[in-house]
């Protein structure tokens, strides 16, 4: 379900210490402790949020040593240009209607 | 150092409109036409506003009453071009640093037709932070969100 993908990244963006988390791991991959302890939320709340991140494909995590290190997936950060490169078809389909609907409304100008 | 043009989103559409409408609906009239699910406002957008000139607010009003900035005008040069200071960061926040904003150039050109050619180039995501690097290696796979503006879409107009 490609569509239902996508509504996970949606809700996995709209929660602000998910968002925060995805900010902080833009300094590095972090182990789950060190992410936690930044934020007011308790540690398994953090681990929650990474688990909703992971399901998003927003962020990996790999095995180091005894402990887990979380980092952004490389995919889903290339998903910023991918957003903008489908958001701005949609815009100028959008702004092409506009222009188009004045231009016939004022036919002598 | 890897060109930013690798990285930049571009995007033409000819219009049925001669260059003064074209410049004119795409700034004065952007109002009229931007998705209104795009915005970084904290309550639904009421009106999106690029202001004209250099230093032109890039601005939506938010239904609480609250502005919302996103951008400025960097360059003016009416009808035929126009660059934006795309300032949202990667988390769609508001970016006030300039040298970590993307930024939006659109030409008008008219056509032997006479219609207007509009070219858009989205550019130096790589100004956004340290992921610009990530997104680089990350160029010419698939994009995982390619559908997000259905998405965004069938919110908008469902």
């Amino acid at each position: 379900m490609v569509i239902y993908q996508h509504a996970q990244q949606l809700d996995a963006l709209g929660d602000p210490t998910r968002r925060a988390i995805l900010e902080r791991l833009l300094d590095g991959p972090q182990p789950v402790g060190e992410l936690a302890r930044g934020f007011t939320v308790t540690r398994p709340a953090i681990s929650q949020h990474l688990r909703i991140l992971k399901h998003a494909h927003l962020v990996i995590d790999r095995p180091d040593g005894n402990r887990r290190l979380y980092e952004l997936n490389p995919a889903g950060v290339e998903a910023l240009r991918a957003y903008f490169d489908r958001f701005w078809d949609h815009a100028l389909a959008s702004y092409k209607r506009a222009a188009e609907a004045r231009a016939a409304k004022q036919p002598d100008q | 150092m890897t060109s930013v043009a690798d990285t930049s989103v571009k995007k033409s559409v000819t219009v049925n409109a001669t260059v003064e409408r074209a410049f004119d609906v795409f700034t004065k009239g952007f109002d009229g036409w931007w998705p209104r699910s795009h915005h970084i406002g904290k309550s639904p957008m009421k009106e999106a506003i690029i202001e004209s000139g250099v230093g032109g607010r890039c601005y939506t009003k938010q239904e609480d009453g609250t502005e919302c900035d996103w951008g400025q005008v960097l360059e003016w040069d009416p009808p035929h071009r126009f660059v934006m200071a795309w300032q949202i960061t990667h988390e769609w926040g508001y970016q006030p640093d300039l040298s970590k904003s993307s930024e939006v150039e659109i030409r008008f050109t008219a056509q032997p037709g006479g219609g207007t050619r509009v070219d858009l180039e989205h550019r130096h995501f790589e100004r956004m932070g340290p992921e610009g690097d990530t997104m680089r290696v990350g160029v010419g796979g698939p994009g995982g969100w390619s559908g997000l503006m259905d998405m965004f879409k069938a919110h908008v107009e469902g």
